[in-house]
């Protein structure tokens, strides 16, 4: 390994720390600002707020996920290895933030909708994506060759690219508990001012995290695979 | 119908903590991770 190129994927994981710790402040500025700044919602109530986190949390998760299908895709094209670590930085990161939201998500269905879970298409094409991407982390672990690693995995990558939009127009092609979009939808978002900004704020401290998680996870696979290392990195 | 606005607040304390818990658990671990140079093994 030379030490160039050691020094660099330390400033990657350096740079990735310092953002993630960003990201992690601003979480912690939405917390305050949703829970002490923004309105309780008339009708129901304190577990409405749980939107601030639920929504960011799917909005990250399914930015990662086709993170890691275009990723997946040009690796297939260019071979390039960077892309082949990038996409897998992308779907851990992705499947951190789809836990935030399969765990908040039922927890504001339990009050709203009487039930923490029910198999509508929404919630069940979620769950799907989920489970692609956990077994896209268990094929990456059972295969010891980085070249067909890289390769199979970003067959499965794609695959949950094709995945993505499908999840998203759920709620329009069948008849859903979940409800539709109210800010990423043909008209304007229709949310008072002070749930807007509270929102927006949350998108933008997830999006930083989600950008810390995937430049560290980077790093650290740049790391290991510069040592030489094959199959994982050092989790 | 309007209801009491204070109902329910576990739900919504219980989401804020997982949540919580989730990403500084992720970053913690990457943090780890940071620290510890992967082993040869």
């Amino acid at each position: 390994m030379s030490t160039l190129a050691a020094s660099a994927a330390q400033r990657t994981i350096r740079r990735g720390l310092v953002i993630t710790g960003l990201g992690l402040a601003a979480m912690a500025g939405v917390y305050v600002l949703a829970l002490c700044f923004t309105p309780i919602e008339r009708f129901q109530g304190l577990p409405q707020k749980i939107f601030y986190v639920h929504v960011p949390a799917a909005w990250s998760a399914l930015l990662a996920f086709s993170l890691v299908g275009i990723a997946s895709a040009l690796y297939l094209w260019l071979r390039d290895p960077r892309l082949d670590w990038f996409a897998e930085s992308c779907a851990e990161a992705g499947l951190v933030f789809s836990l935030v939201m399969l765990t908040t998500g039922p927890l504001w269905g339990k009050p709203i909708w009487g039930t923490y879970w029910t198999w509508d298409a929404r919630l069940t094409f979620t769950l799907l994506l989920f489970f692609l991407f956990l077994g896209y982390r268990a094929l990456r672990g059972a295969m010891h060759d980085p070249g067909d690693r890289a390769r199979y995995s970003a067959v499965v990558g794609i695959m949950g690219l094709v995945l993505v939009p499908f999840v998203h127009l759920t709620v329009y092609l069948f008849n859903t508990l979940h409800p539709k979009p109210i800010v990423l939808k043909p008209d304007s978002p229709s949310l008072p001012w002070e749930m807007l900004r509270t929102l927006l704020v949350s998108l933008a401290g997830f999006t930083v995290l989600l950008f810390g998680y995937v430049t560290t996870h980077y790093g650290l696979a740049r790391r290991a695979q510069e040592q030489g290392e094959e199959g994982g990195h050092g989790d | 119908m309007a209801i009491d606005p204070n109902a329910n607040a576990g739900f919504m304390i219980a989401a804020y903590v997982v949540t919580a818990v989730i990403l500084l658990g992720y970053g913690a671990s990457l943090w780890f991770r940071s620290r510890k140079p992967p082993s040869r093994g």
